[in-house]
């Protein structure tokens, strides 16, 4: 029997107010794993009040305890580790090694909400006037929100509540409907904690849900991860009904290749950016900018090792590159490529209609290369999230900084050289929010926020490391004389 | 399985070996022997679990487990001694392989223990 998912809100597990559902499927083997409900915006009303009723009390807990709640949950998550792989491999059609990853990252999270306890301060001055002293005392705001996509099923929910919730706030998620059975154990894991109820809430659903929630006037705050034409949606949605927002969006990657680069190692890393996670990631490397005489070279190393990976269900530990998430993602990525090609590019190695032994049905998509693109064409201008790598040849650096920021992404961008000089320039001038050096992903660690410009970030402040603190909590300015 | 192709098969594969002789020492009455290797087999699956980072995930050519097989049907000295031979040159192959420096580390300890019981 499927099992059917619920709302978490309150402190128990709730059936929708709709009997609606979407099925969740195994990308690889097309099994339905679950029924999600779509929600309502009665749902997201209940979820919201349960979430605004516990904030007064979860804000006068000592934060101490806030930050023990979150010591205990990463215990729980680390003695399940391999379970959360396996869900995560299972819905969204990645390999173990790369749910691995994902799940570390998520527990790195949780590890920065955990020393949260020695940041979080406000500050004083004495005597700013005489016998008059002035504080900042930082304070939590209230019912906080994630709106979060599937490529990342478990980390990225862990990238903020962890931290909202030990700062003090409420909280609500609403995962992906394509991938929420990683939400539903984390918030399992969440409900053996017996924190106050309300603290955390669950809602599935999708785009109705997400405005609902948007705009609900007990929401103070939304993260969100996804599109960018979603992105700025969100944005602007959260802006007029007055909430604080961070909005992350697309990307189209770019990475560097300087003549003077080491080809054996930078390909191996290029490899794991471009068609890791089946290139389904806000940081894969989706256009390799070849500068000078190192394009021929570079291309034949890229084919030699792109067509060596081996394509299967991520379950099986010698696959190195899964699924892309569904049927209607591998036909919209064909349909990309095949554009490319019509624009004039040459597919040196041709991804579509990629089939696995033993999963017929599965949503695969081959390692692809487009030689000969221009930076005009639709594959090196727009996002495909998938494992499609194109070719651009620059005449030399300068060109190459060019064709980079010409982009209208900035989400990230890397370089691949043994140039000290030359990784110092593009540091300095490339438009992007996280940079490579000899790094194909460059993937901001908790302790760092997670950078992106342009159309890749909508918002001020970013997520994870000093931004997350400032995020979820204001100052408040007191300014006092004792007589 | 035939491949060690990442980072997951190499340490999945490592974790099934010290199961596999643990239970081979244990039927062995090798108690100390036995202690070890699962002792090693917890640590792998903590390196496992702690350090996989998508910043480094890079594929893996070159290994076979193939290789590696165990014999673990002679519990005689001369078949210990072998068994642990092959342990040892299976670390000893794959440490190299991998580019996280905890697992290398994990990976050239098992090899020097099961290099010094093929050598006792």
């Amino acid at each position: 029997m499927v099992q059917k998912l619920q709302h978490y809100i309150g402190g128990a597990w709730v059936s929708s107010t709709s009997d609606q559902m979407t099925s969740v499927i195994n990308p690889a083997t097309c099994d339905v794993l679950a029924e999600v409900p779509v929600g309502t915006r009665e749902d997201v009303d209940a979820a919201v009040n349960a979430a605004a009723a516990a904030f007064p009390e979860w804000r006068s807990t000592p934060i101490l305890s806030r930050a023990q709640y979150m010591y205990r949950y990463k215990t729980l998550v680390e003695e399940r580790f391999e379970d959360f792989v396996r869900v995560v491999v299972e819905e969204n059609g990645k390999t173990r090694d790369e749910a691995r990853g994902e799940v570390r990252r998520g527990i790195e999270s949780i590890d920065f909400a955990i020393g949260l306890p020695n940041i979080a301060h406000g500050y004083k001055v004495e005597d700013i006037s005489s016998g008059i002293d002035e504080t900042a005392e930082r304070q939590p705001l209230g019912v906080f929100t994630a709106i979060t996509p599937f490529n990342f099923p478990m980390m990225v929910p862990l990238w903020f509540l962890p931290t909202a919730i030990v700062l003090g706030n409420t909280y609500v998620l609403k995962p992906s409907p394509q991938t929420p059975i990683s939400a539903q154990l984390l918030y399992e894991v969440l409900d053996e904690l017996d924190m106050p109820e309300g603290v955390v809430n669950l809602l599935h659903g999708g785009v109705d849900v997400s405005m609902a929630v948007m705009e609900h006037p007990k929401v103070v705050g939304v993260s969100f991860v996804g599109s960018s034409p979603v992105a700025k949606i969100v944005y602007e949605t959260c802006g007029k009904h007055g909430k604080r927002v961070q909005a992350q969006g697309g990307a189209k990657n770019h990475i560097v290749v300087m003549p003077d680069a080491d080809l054996s190692v930078s390909v191996k890393n290029i490899m794991g950016s471009s068609y890791g996670c089946a290139g389904q990631r806000c940081l894969a490397g989706s256009v390799v900018v070849a500068v000078g005489d190192i394009y021929e070279p570079l291309r034949d190393e890229l084919v030699k090792q792109a067509s060596a990976l081996r394509v299967g269900y991520g379950l099986e530990e010698t696959t190195q590159m899964g699924t892309v998430i569904s049927h209607a993602a591998r036909e919209r990525i064909e349909k990309m490529i095949s554009a490319g090609v019509a624009e004039g590019a040459t597919p040196v190695l041709d991804g579509r209609n990629k089939s696995v032994e033993g999963f017929p049905e599965g949503s695969f998509v081959g390692p692809t290369i487009l030689d000969g693109v221009t930076a005009n064409m639709s594959v090196a201008r727009d996002e495909i999230f998938g494992p499609v790598m194109s070719i651009i040849r620059a005449a030399d650096f300068d060109e190459a900084v060019d064709i980079l920021n010409s982009s209208r992404y900035g989400n990230s961008a890397s370089i691949f050289t043994s140039s000290g000089k030359y990784a110092r320039e593009f540091k300095y001038r490339v438009d992007a929010g996280n940079i490579g050096v000899n790094i194909g992903v460059a993937a901001a660690t908790a302790s760092f926020p997670f950078g992106g410009k342009k159309d890749s970030f909508f918002g001020d402040l970013h997520g994870q490391g000093p931004d997350a603190l400032e995020f979820f909590t204001d100052r408040k300015i007191v300014i006092e004389r004792w007589f | 399985m035939t491949s060690l192709n990442t980072f997951g098969a190499i340490m999945t594969f490592a974790i099934e070996m010290e199961t596999q002789i643990r239970d081979y020492y244990q039927s062995a009455g090798e108690a100390a022997r036995a202690a070890d290797a699962d002792k090693r087999r917890l640590n792998f699956e903590r390196v496992r679990r702690e350090n996989v980072t998508e910043i480094k995930l890079e594929p893996i050519d070159g290994l076979s487990e193939t290789d590696y097989a165990l014999n673990l049907s002679d519990t005689s000295a001369a078949g210990q001694k072998a068994v642990e031979a092959t342990a040892a040159r299976f670390y000893t192959d794959t440490a190299p392989k991998i580019n996280v420096r905890e697992a290398q580390r994990a990976l050239e300890r098992a090899a020097k223990q099961h290099l010094q019981n093929a050598e006792a």
